[in-house]
């Protein structure tokens, strides 16, 4: 088994042992917040999973911008062999954004629960009549 | 209970396996090997190609060029949830907005930190401006544009919050809720304005940057004079800054409403 498939599995291995505990703590959290901080441990994992399945093996590997406005034949085909896969990363930009604007809308219905109910706790609130 | 707690583990335990033994066996096709997808090397080959202009998009950056370009839409998309994010967080405080008129006005002294931070934040605030700015300036360029920029943006009045108050950005520096939503509604019609521009210069498509050969006219230009803006892009940039940056700008001043003031609007 060669390097690069040992650091393939450890790294997959590692984030989706994040991702499960995470969907745990969604699932099973006692407190909406202690859901929440799940809820964006998740999202950022799915993130770094994602920004991992565009990275690329060699002996060199480069960001996906060519540092030049006039590139050479020659230029863009280093840059092909070199750069790594921008699609994830594409992809990644605007969900970070998103993530947090969700997550503020959370904490912002978990604040106005709390004012409006005195605890956070999802079973007290499930006992919650009127 | 104690069935239910080895249930989930053995849950994760058979889910961990399945990635190694999917890993193992190479279900997960290129990645990350020493070769790329096809389609990324078809954006890498083709964001700057002065030799092959039919496909070009005229950005030495591969992930700017496909975030607004290529796959422009699909951003397009994105910024619309990211609008209807905002614009429920702005509904939920609306009640707010009304009452917190004369009361939430008032001038306090001695509020804050202490001067050694205030002194500081100070000093970092232009400097977070000055980032964020070229940050979105130069999306087109360097790594970065506008959700970037837009998220530094915000950083500057959360730090602004936390070390004076939310009084001293409403009194001193006369940041307003109604400002904040006004910028990010220019954002968002300057963003509108960018994507259907091709279409009253002739062209065949929503969003085109450069020509394309199914359709030869373009009004955007990869240069102006010395700058080079790579068409739409440098505009799309600035506008998603605003539109990002003022937006969670609105939502930092409205989760930093003080409690006492919210509990007397409610009547708890």
């Amino acid at each position: 088994m060669s390097i690069e498939s040992l650091l393939q599995v450890y790294c997959y291995v590692a984030l989706i042992t994040i991702i499960a505990v995470s969907l745990y703590g969604i699932v099973r959290g006692h407190s909406l917040t202690k859901k929440l901080i799940a809820l964006t441990i998740f999202g950022d994992t799915a993130n770094a999973l994602m920004i991992y399945v565009g990275y690329r093996f060699g002996e060199e590997v480069f960001v996906p911008v060519i540092p030049t406005l006039n590139p050479s034949p020659e230029d863009i085909a280093w840059f092909i062999s070199a750069a790594v896969d921008p699609v994830p990363q594409c992809l990644v930009i605007t969900a970070i954004v998103i993530n947090m604007a969700i997550t503020m809308f959370l904490a912002f219905l978990i604040i106005q629960a709390y004012r409006l109910y005195g605890t956070v706790a999802v079973k007290k609130i499930a006992r919650l009549r009127g | 209970m104690k069935g239910r707690d080895v249930a989930i583990g053995m849950a994760a335990a058979l889910l961990l396996l399945v990635v190694v033994v999917a890993v193992l066996l190479g279900g997960t096709a290129y990645t990350p090997s020493r070769e790329i997808r096809p389609l990324a090397k078809f954006y890498l080959e083709y964001c700057i190609n002065p030799f092959n202009k039919d496909w070009w998009a005229a950005s030495p950056e591969a992930v700017t060029s496909m975030l607004w370009d290529y796959r422009g839409i699909d951003t397009y998309y994105e910024t619309s949830v990211f609008f209807l994010a905002i614009i429920s967080g702005v509904a939920l405080f609306r009640i707010v907005e009304v009452k917190l008129g004369a009361e939430g006005k008032r001038e306090e002294k001695g509020f804050g930190l202490s001067l050694i931070v205030k002194t500081s934040t100070r000093i970092v605030f232009p400097l977070i401006l000055i980032v964020s700015v070229s940050v979105a300036f130069h999306g087109h360029l360097t790594p970065g544009g506008g959700f970037q920029a837009g998220s530094i943006l915000a950083v500057s009045p959360l730090l602004l919050i936390a070390a004076f108050s939310r009084h001293y950005l409403e009194n001193r520096l006369r940041l307003s809720e109604d400002k904040c939503l006004t910028l990010r509604s220019i954002g968002l019609i300057l963003i509108v304005l960018v994507i259907a521009l091709p279409l009253i210069a002739g062209a065949v498509a929503l969003m085109q940057n450069q020509p394309k050969p199914w359709s030869p006219t373009s009004p955007f230009s990869a240069y102006v004079g010395p700058l080079w803006i790579s068409g739409s892009l440098f505009f799309l940039n600035v506008a998603e800054f605003l539109a990002v940056g003022a937006g969670f700008t609105l939502l930092f001043l409205l989760l930093s409403i003080s409690e006492e003031d919210f509990r007397r609007i409610l009547g708890l």
